[in-house]
């Protein structure tokens, strides 16, 4: 039972380690972003006079920049949030390294007991998290769009938009590729948080168990 | 170790740390408690025949009984079992 144990703990521990560690990339490079098109937003403010005839719309510079500012917010509050997790994640995660694969009985149990503990601590953190990523995931997708939009004129009849060729290829797969992983961050946590609530309700049913052991409760 | 446990796995924690005899302070250290609640759960312990107040000249200590050997046992089995079945999605 113990070498099962081992090995899927092991796995767990080191894809939560791997989601973490994606996360604060992407965190850090969703701060960079959120930056960057906050200065855009502000130089890009006046019309362009090169394209006559379409109505600039007057907002449109001042939305982009307010979505990246939440970006920006976002990505700052993204890393915060798992910078806290990755700590406790890492030194579990060394533990288990250090120990190798003759690990005592004992020792594996100190670790789920320590990796339980941690996820105790960062319930709320992380089900923060799961919100951050998803919205984070959304505001990026929608800051694509809008910065690559050059004019966007609305009428009775429908709409006209203009798109930037040079500015939409790489803004689209920068903000593809944030979405992205924001999005698959969310699932993996929420899918983690879903399993660990589960053992944590497993522990509460078993507890009954060391209760009677521990003559707290009549058979 | 540190962070949010239940009243068993401090139980745990202790009762393994004891193996050998320890001071009442590297307990405190050690499972991260404070003096009043050690005392309650080295009391309750030593009252159910888990521990022991050992003396060696002018140290004393204390040691997990082979009783707590059960408990122990239980207790490492329940939290292994947490680990039987993949988590219900691809990694």
């Amino acid at each position: 039972m113990m070498t099962n144990a081992l090995s899927l703990f092991k796995t767990e521990i080191r894809h939560f380690f791997l989601i973490s560690l994606l996360n604060l990339v992407f965190a850090a490079i969703a701060i960079a972003i959120g930056v960057q098109y906050m200065v855009t937003a502000i130089l890009a403010q006046a019309p362009d006079p090169f394209i006559p005839g379409f109505l600039v719309i007057p907002g449109l510079r001042v939305f982009t920049g307010a979505v990246a500012l939440i970006c920006f917010g976002l990505g700052i509050s993204w890393i915060l949030t798992t910078v806290r997790i990755f700590e406790g994640i890492v030194t579990i995660k060394d533990d288990l390294d250090n120990d190798g694969d003759t690990i005592a009985d004992e020792r594996l149990t100190c670790l789920i007991v320590r990796m339980l503990a941690h996820y105790r601590d960062n319930r709320r953190t992380i089900r923060t998290m799961i919100l951050v990523c998803t919205l984070g995931g959304i505001c990026f997708f929608v800051l694509g769009i809008a910065n690559s939009l050059k004019v966007l004129t609305l009428s009775s009849g429908g709409f006209a938009f203009t798109l930037d060729n040079l500015l939409l290829i790489p803004a689209m797969l920068l903000t593809l590729s944030i979405s992205l992983a924001s999005l698959l961050s969310s699932y993996y946590f929420s899918r983690f948080a879903d399993v660990w609530e589960r053992r944590l309700r497993e522990i509460g049913d078993s507890e009954c168990a060391l209760k009677q052991k521990l003559g707290l409760e009549e058979a | 170790m540190s962070g949010r446990r239940t009243v068993y796995e401090i139980y745990w924690e202790i009762l393994i740390y004891c193996k050998s005899p320890r001071s009442f302070t590297s307990i405190i250290n050690r499972c991260d408690l404070n003096s009043k609640n050690a005392q309650e759960y080295l009391e309750f312990l030593t009252g159910k025949g888990y521990i022991s107040l050992v003396t060696d000249g002018e140290k004393s200590g204390y040691q997990s009984t082979p009783a707590a050997g059960e408990y122990i046992e239980l207790f490492s089995s329940l939290y292994q079992k947490l680990f039987d079945k993949t988590p219900g999605f691809r990694l």
